[in-house]
């Protein structure tokens, strides 16, 4: 019977269905693959949303510890501001990783997407991130040695964190990635500024770098 | 014959094929296709160069007689029978499309998918939402000492206090009614038998210290080595170098919260047997 087709007709069917199957094949393809825009599970968009979830994490435990326990008010405000605002700061790069289609958790090393990243971590550490016994020691601390102890933690937590939002810039992230480190760059440096005049207050010192 | 025949298009095969089922009326015109080779070849029979009668041949064929005309040769356009092809072609991309549409979910687990893919794929994991254990769906605030279906405990009523699960390494027991209360948060919670070896804990406590949302304690009465949980998930394995340990971790940590959002830090820092009393009145 098919024989019996005139040969335009037959080119026009062989036509519809090449096309048909290139699209159903572009679909299968496209299905499988990751969307086209989304950052892929070993970006540095990925990482930094990873990373920084944790970072912020201690940043939040410590505020919080500030407010409930530092003798001097404006060391308690600072401590309740930082908590909240990166708590919710957690929550837009989760949201992130979620729309991204990837977990909060990665089989790479913390800082992998770093050229170098390796040597800024200890252990499980993000650069500037507090030890449990320094934690610990903060959580025991009666009088202004909260106070010190949180600013001394603080002020290296946020320098590196710093670092962790210049890496991600470098990287040339998508715009949303960009302007939330650019924010807690400028926000966190003001805030260093603030907890240095403060510790000078309190008669102590940064903590080494 | 010069049939004037303007039909150049591939599909003049109607010659050839006619003379194909032909064949048991013109037996003559059958040696002669076959002599061609196949269909599309010139279907002459060279004039007789000999002059004269033509070479000898059954006269039986359609022509017949003496002195038969020479033939003007008639080119049976060589075309491709394309019915087929397509046919055939179509049929063939039809079964690419359905094996590459069977093989997405193998590509998409080698691409490890989603962490639920994983969490299916680690042997022995015992995932109590798919069998509907009651206590999975419970998660009320309840003071004083509780008892749990599963030994340790992974979901149910808990205390208001959660155990704080900031990466702390405990090395006294915990309470379970604060450690189940950390698995609402999203917290993996890895236990272990007091018994365990201690390059095997320090082994543990390499993955969990300093990690939010992963903590580890000792666990008097374990039947097991190693045994992991989170919200409505456990594992039960024998050795701190076993690979489904990173798998568990990686796979739930935080994706296994039934509370998006919740904190492990401001939780209980200190081990106990029982829980901190809230001194909210609701204990027993």
């Amino acid at each position: 019977m098919l024989s019996r087709l005139s040969p335009r007709t037959t080119k026009i069917i062989a036509g519809a269905l090449a096309a048909v199957a290139c699209v159903l094949l572009g679909f299968v393809i496209g299905s499988v693959t990751a969307q086209p825009d989304a950052p892929d599970e070993h970006s540095a968009e990925a990482g930094f949303a990873r990373d920084m979830s944790v970072h912020h994490a201690q940043a939040v435990e410590m505020g919080m510890i500030a407010f409930e326990k530092a003798t001097v008010e404006h060391v308690r405000t600072l401590g309740v501001d930082m908590a909240l605002t990166q708590q919710a700061q957690i929550g837009m790069m989760n949201a992130w990783l979620q729309s991204w289609g990837l977990s909060p958790n990665s089989d790479d090393p913390p800082m992998a997407w770093v050229p170098g990243g390796s040597s800024m971590v200890r252990g499980n550490l993000m650069p500037g991130m507090a030890t449990r016994e320094e934690i610990q020691q903060l959580q025991r601390a009666e009088g202004r040695q909260v106070d010190i102890l949180f600013l001394q933690y603080m002020v290296r937590h946020h320098l590196g964190g710093i670092h962790m939002a210049e890496e991600v810039i470098k990287a040339n992230p998508r715009p949303e990635v960009r302007a939330l480190a650019e924010t807690m760059i400028s926000g966190q440096s003001g805030e260093v500024e603030v907890m240095r005049k403060l510790l000078a207050d309190l008669g102590a010192q940064p903590l080494p770098s | 014959m010069s049939t004037g025949d303007s039909r150049r298009s591939p599909f003049s095969t109607k010659a050839t094929k006619t003379t194909a089922t032909d064949d048991q009326k013109s037996g003559a015109k059958k040696p002669a296709a076959a002599r061609s080779g196949s269909a599309g070849k010139l279907l002459d029979r060279p004039p007789s160069a000999k002059g004269g009668r033509t070479p000898a041949r059954p006269q039986t064929a359609g022509k017949g007689g003496k002195g038969r005309r020479p033939v003007t040769p008639v080119r049976v356009s060589q075309g491709r029978n394309w019915g087929p092809i397509v046919l055939f072609a179509g049929a063939g991309v039809v079964a690419l499309l359905i094996i590459v549409i069977a093989a997405i979910p193998v590509l998409k687990k080698a691409n490890e998918g989603t962490w639920q893919e994983r969490v299916a794929g680690i042997e022995g994991l015992i995932n109590y939402w798919e069998s509907n254990a009651p206590w999975v769906n419970q998660r009320e605030h309840q003071s004083g000492v509780l008892q749990y279906e599963t030994n340790p405990p992974a979901g149910g009523n808990h205390n208001g206090a959660w155990q704080n699960c900031m990466g702390d390494v405990y090395t006294e027991p915990i309470a379970k009614e604060h450690a189940v209360h950390s698995l609402e948060h999203g917290a993996v919670w890895v236990t272990y038998r007091p018994d365990l070896p201690a390059d095997q804990v320090e082994m543990l406590a390499s993955k969990v210290r300093d990690r939010s949302y992963v903590m580890m304690s000792p666990y008097p009465g374990l039947d097991v080595p190693i045994s992991l949980q989170a919200w409505g998930y456990q594992l039960k394995v024998d050795s701190a170098d076993d690979a489904r340990i990173d798998t568990f971790i990686n796979a739930l940590r935080q994706n296994a919260t039934i509370e998006p959002g919740a904190v492990c830090s401001r939780g209980i820092t200190e081990s106990s047997d029982t829980p901190f009393d809230l001194g909210d009145g609701m204990g027993q």
